[in-house]
């Protein structure tokens, strides 16, 4: 009676289909920008809110922040946060949020992607493992796993994303343990499957055929074509260089690769490798007590460190992608940023980037979807997790186009709005001269705590929030730290992050357009 | 039926009234109703439900309740020398979060406002938002007249014409109410047209005053609360007279089969819809049995659910196909129910997704023998077992957000559900006996009085209403389609059917050959374009 799984509910992380599904992106990415509201014209009230913004941010913005800022607590993140090493270096935390009774959100990140797939041929592995450990042989029984967490009632799904893979399945506390042999809890169940994965042959082949499957749908969508090539002229001397679905060539042989697919999981699903975060209706100190038993065989072993192989481009580099589909016309400008490092001026000034460039309020924004009406949209591709990573990645500002502009005016569209988009992000660099950038960075600041907080509403988007930010420093402080150093920006800091940042040399500029008959 | 269940209905309506006391304040006259969380969140979560809809819109006057709603907050309060217009509500805001700027749902018999404020600016968001937004709303004509043509342009072009599953789900609620105060979606174009500022203001007198809020705060913290309580004291008053409150009738009964073909130009597929309205909502004890059976045959939006399965997985018609006992706002873009759109009438309905015009009939035969069956077999033990684990599993979604936990909160006090929904849904849930479940699906539950809406294209249209009057078989896919093989033998074809697939062609035929008896004369085609003008169906 029950259909199988879907393919399509596993890989949320994968980032086209959450664009696609409204609504089923909440295991996406970490929650943090709050999704527009959908019920009414709020774009355009945020613009004449911006417009006024310039004018009255000198008279009234600095009342409102110097309110916002003497008021701000020492600590912000509400719940406790514990931490516990086990001696295998499994690091577990817990986030005790009691108030939302009876639920358990059981994380478990892998600090590997596809970030770690270094082999030439083996690209998308990381991916592919996502989907296999759905398949564990539980008690040696074929779909084991997945009948039991069936059996026993959990949401269950996972991502995966350039450095890391998360799991996230969320049930009951009471789940937590199980009532018999027959119906173990989710707490064995999970630590079966990853200190002691059973798959055969067959499984990998057939999941690789889904992730062809996969490969293909999304092939249809003009945005995986941009990514292929902009990873590609970014990253030549990096495992950066491919996207996390992997390349086609490789997703079509990856029926072959199971030894590889062993080893990949030998390397890097060890328990120093590996965080637990949990969150929902717990006590730290009895999880800590329970978890230990489950997980303490699992054998630990050291992780590879992912060097890159040459230099990064030293030149702008552009490129035209013709599209066989009448799609919109887009434009992405592309940028190599710094790696994340939680605390320092840049990160820092990454977190402020949306509001600073996409959101309805930027000038930017403002001049190329209200005032000129060149763009129908315009937005950071990745979000910030596209430059939140363990080493350089990147920013993309990407445009949708109008159609029929484009039909009237072809190239000389593409190069004003490629213009105004340099010339936006180039603004960035005299931020300190703006009469209101004391004040106005205030206000954004403010924004920002309060929309990082407003984020944190369910342990899920709590556990999962958390995960993405303490893998890079492994410290249960991070949040408190991230905000903080928010908090310490000044107007030069964004004068000086972009005079480095956003150069010639670190930039790519990607159009994509209906061209009858190509082949893309 | 209908007459013998009315009188629950008409007694909880009673019961709303004293209910509401527990965890409130000490009951007075004119005093804001109070229910709460106890979050420790930094950020405090308001909301504010004022209880009257649309419903409630005068005759010729639908949309009244929105553009109220809407005027509040975009057209201006407080001081009319320093009113705070919407780009300085925008301003003050910003620095407070995107969820500080106040948004509202606009159900039949609810409004209800959203904020999510720092708790440390909480005075400040009183004193320059909160207070002034509820008790000196200003109601700027210039913004009306914006508000007006916005909801003009979402009824002309984008809901008519735009959003083919929309419209059509939007249609079967309108023409189950047919003739009553729910029969309007949340605006009609003349209705629109005809609202002025002194109708806002009458309707602001007449149903915001502190008897008719609820207030639901995320913290039980009485510095934070009281504040919120005492600003809401002075709502609802204005020079203006009241209006007469609209009577609140249940739907007509169905009798028969009809069907409403809604026919879009430009339309590439055929979605189908399916209702008929119910006799109970969520205070009733049948409730909760008749969720565990919906859950089994047809859960919004997951492939747990039997019409699912027999449609998209088996046989690969649509995206998805589902059914409701309850009304389900936003059906095409929410993976879970929103909160705050409590309705005291409720009605059964199945959502098949757009179809490829072809298999219009078909299917529309399919999802009327499915129910007819479901209501005729009901749930097997290990059936029941399983909707029940799945139906358990959906709790941890819907009470996933301090903003969900706080939105059933607010519904609670509208059906007056003491335990509330959420607090009770697990005992409630493992108490329902299998028994239970098959005499609420016999009690509740047919196929024969039904209202279909489909929505087409205006070429598909008039061929669909005749093929339907038919009553002619009506063939579905192809063997061929489900990887059955096929040979050519002596020019006849051959179809090499596994054992495995023999029951999915069985079905098929029953289907295909399934009577509707729908006669032509019960079958209307309307032009969208000609929907939403007044509350009538054209």
């Amino acid at each position: 009676m029950k259909a199988p799984r879907q393919p399509v509910a596993r890989i949320r992380g994968w980032k086209y289909n959450a664009k696609k599904a409204p609504g089923a992106g909440k295991g996406v990415r970490p929650p943090r920008q709050k999704p527009a509201r959908p019920d009414r014209g709020g774009a355009r009230l945020a613009l004449v809110a911006m417009v006024l913004g310039a004018v009255l941010a000198i008279g009234v913005a600095p009342a409102l922040l110097a309110q916002a800022k003497s008021a701000a607590p020492k600590k912000v993140f509400p719940y406790s946060i514990h931490k516990r090493t086990l001696a295998n270096g499994l690091d577990v935390v817990v986030i005790e949020t009691p108030e939302f009774k009876n639920v358990l959100s059981f994380n478990t990140l892998v600090l590997a992607g596809s970030r770690n797939e270094v082999e030439p041929g083996k690209s998308g592995l990381a991916h592919l493992f996502e989907h296999i450990l759905f398949r564990h042989r539980w008690k040696s029984q074929e779909n084991g796993y997945e009948e039991a967490i069936s059996r026993l009632g959990a949401h269950n799904n996972a991502w995966t994303w350039f450095d890391v893979t998360f799991y996230h399945p969320l049930t009951f506390t009471a789940n937590l343990e199980g009532r018999s042999e027959d119906l173990p809890g989710l707490l064995a169940l999970e630590a079966d499957r990853f200190s002691r994965l059973d798959f055969t042959e067959k499984i990998f082949r057939t999941e690789a055929g889904a992730v062809l499957g996969e490969y293909r749908r999304n092939a249809s969508f003009p945005s995986l074509k941009l990514e292929e090539r902009l990873t590609a002229l970014l990253f030549p001397h990096h495992p950066y260089g491919h996207t996390t679905l992997g390349y086609y060539e490789d997703v079509l042989d990856m029926p072959n690769e199971y030894a590889a697919a062993v080893a990949f999981y030998e390397t890097y699903y060890r328990p120093n490798n590996c965080v637990l975060v949990i969150a929902g209706d717990v006590r730290a100190e009895e999880m800590f007590a329970k978890i230990e038993p489950y997980y303490r065989d699992w054998q630990p072993k050291p992780v590879p460190p992912i060097l890159a192989t040459g230099s990064p481009p030293k030149t702008e580099q552009r490129e035209h992608v013709p599209w066989n589909a009448d799609v919109a016309p887009l434009v992405w400008v592309a940028y190599r940023m710094p790696a994340h490092k939680t605390g320092s001026v840049e990160t820092a000034v990454g977190q402020l980037l949306p509001e600073l460039l996409v959101s309805p309020a930027a000038p930017l924004y403002r001049k190329l979807r209200f005032e000129k009406q060149t763009v129908n949209a315009l937005g950071f591709e990745e979000g910030t997790q596209g430059y939140e990573s363990f080493d350089p990645r990147v920013l993309i500002l990407s445009a949708q186009l109008y159609k029929e502009k484009y039909a009237e005016r072809g190239q000389a569209y593409f190069d004003e709005v490629i213009a105004d988009i340099l010339a936006g992000v180039e603004e960035l660099k005299q931020f300190s001269r703006r009469k209101d950038a004391r004040a106005l960075l205030e206000t954004l600041k403010s924004k920002y705590r309060y929309d990082f907080l407003a984020a944190m509403s369910s342990p899920a988007n709590i556990a999962q929030t958390f995960a993405w930010y303490y893998r890079f420093e492994r410290d249960p402080e991070v949040f408190e730290k991230l905000l903080a150093s928010v908090e310490r920006l000044t107007p030069r800091d964004i004068d000086q992050f972009a005079r480095r940042q956003f150069v010639p040399e670190h930039r790519v500029v990607l159009t994509l357009a209906y061209e009858a008959g190509a082949r893309p | 039926m209908r007459e013998s269940n009315s009188a629950p209905v008409v007694r909880w309506l009673l019961v709303l009234s004293a209910t509401l006391a527990v965890g409130a304040a000490p009951a007075r006259t004119q005093q804001v109703s109070v229910v709460s969380l106890d979050s420790p969140a930094p950020l405090v979560t308001v909301r504010v439900m004022v209880r009257a809809g649309s419903a409630h819109d005068p005759e010729g006057l639908e949309g009244l309740a929105y553009l109220t709603a809407r005027m509040l907050i975009e057209g201006s309060f407080g001081d009319p020398r320093a009113p705070v217009t919407k780009e300085r509500l925008a301003e003050i805001t910003r620095p407070w979060g995107q969820g500080a700027m106040p948004t509202v749902q606009v159900g039949k018999e609810t409004t209800t406002f959203s904020m999510t404020v720092p708790r440390e600016v909480l005075p400040r968001y009183v004193a320059q938002i909160f207070r002034p937004m509820f008790t000196q709303p200003l109601f700027e004509a210039r913004e009306l007249d914006r508000l007006r043509a916005e909801t003009l342009t979402t009824l002309r072009s984008n809901l008519r014409l735009e959003q083919i599953e929309l419209v059509g789900l939007v249609t079967l609620d309108n023409v189950l109410h047919a003739g009553t105060s729910y029969a309007h979606p949340v605006a009609t174009e003349r209705g629109a047209e005809a609202i002025t500022r002194e109708a806002l203001q009458r309707f602001y007198v007449t149903y915001y005053r502190p008897e008719h809020l609820v207030l639901g705060v995320s913290t039980r913290e009485e510095a934070v609360v009281a504040p919120l309580r005492e600003a809401l004291a002075g709502a609802g008053t204005s020079a203006v007279p009241p209006l007469e409150r609209r009577p609140l009738e249940p739907p007509p009964a169905v009798q028969g089969r009809e069907v409403v073909l809604v026919a879009l130009p430009n339309a590439i597929a055929t979605g189908l819809h399916a209702g008929f309205p119910l006799t109970i909502n969520r205070r009733h004890p049948d409730y909760w049995p008749l969720y565990v059976a919906n859950v089994w045959f047809g859960t919004h939006r997951d492939s747990f659910s039997y019409l699912y399965d027999q449609f998209r997985a088996l046989r690969g018609y649509n995206y998805g196909d589902y059914s409701y006992i309850e009304h389900f706002e936003n059906r095409p873009f929410a993976l879970f129910p929103p909160t705050g759109y409590p309705r005291r009438y409720q009605y059964f309905s199945i959502w098949i997704r757009p179809v490829q015009h072809d298999y219009a009939v078909h299917l529309l035969k399919a999802l009327t023998w499915e129910l007819e069956h479901f209501v005729r077999t009901g749930l097997s033990e290990e059936q029941c077992a399983l909707a029940k684990n799945k139906a358990r599993v959906l709790y941890l979604s819907l009470a996933e957000t301090t903003e969900r936990l706080l939105g059933y909160r607010l519904e609670d006090a509208f059906y007056g559900l003491v335990p509330g929904y959420l607090e009770s849904y697990l005992e409630q849930i493992d108490a329902v006996r299998c028994e239970q479940v098959n005499a609420a699906i016999r009690r509740h539950l047919q196929a024969a009085n039904l209202k279909y809406v489909i929505v087409t294209d205006d070429e598909v249209a008039p061929k669909l209403a005749e093929a339907i009057a038919a009553n002619q078989p009506a063939r579905g896919k192809d063997p061929a389609e489900y990887q059955i093989e096929v040979r050519e033998e002596n020019g006849q074809k051959l179809y090499l059917v596994p054992e495995a697939k023999r029951a999915l062609l069985e079905r098929d035929a029953v289907w295909a050959h399934y009577w509707l008896d729908i006669p032509r004369d019960r079958i209307r085609i309307v032009p969208a374009e000609r929907l939403f003008v007044t509350a009538a169906l054209p």
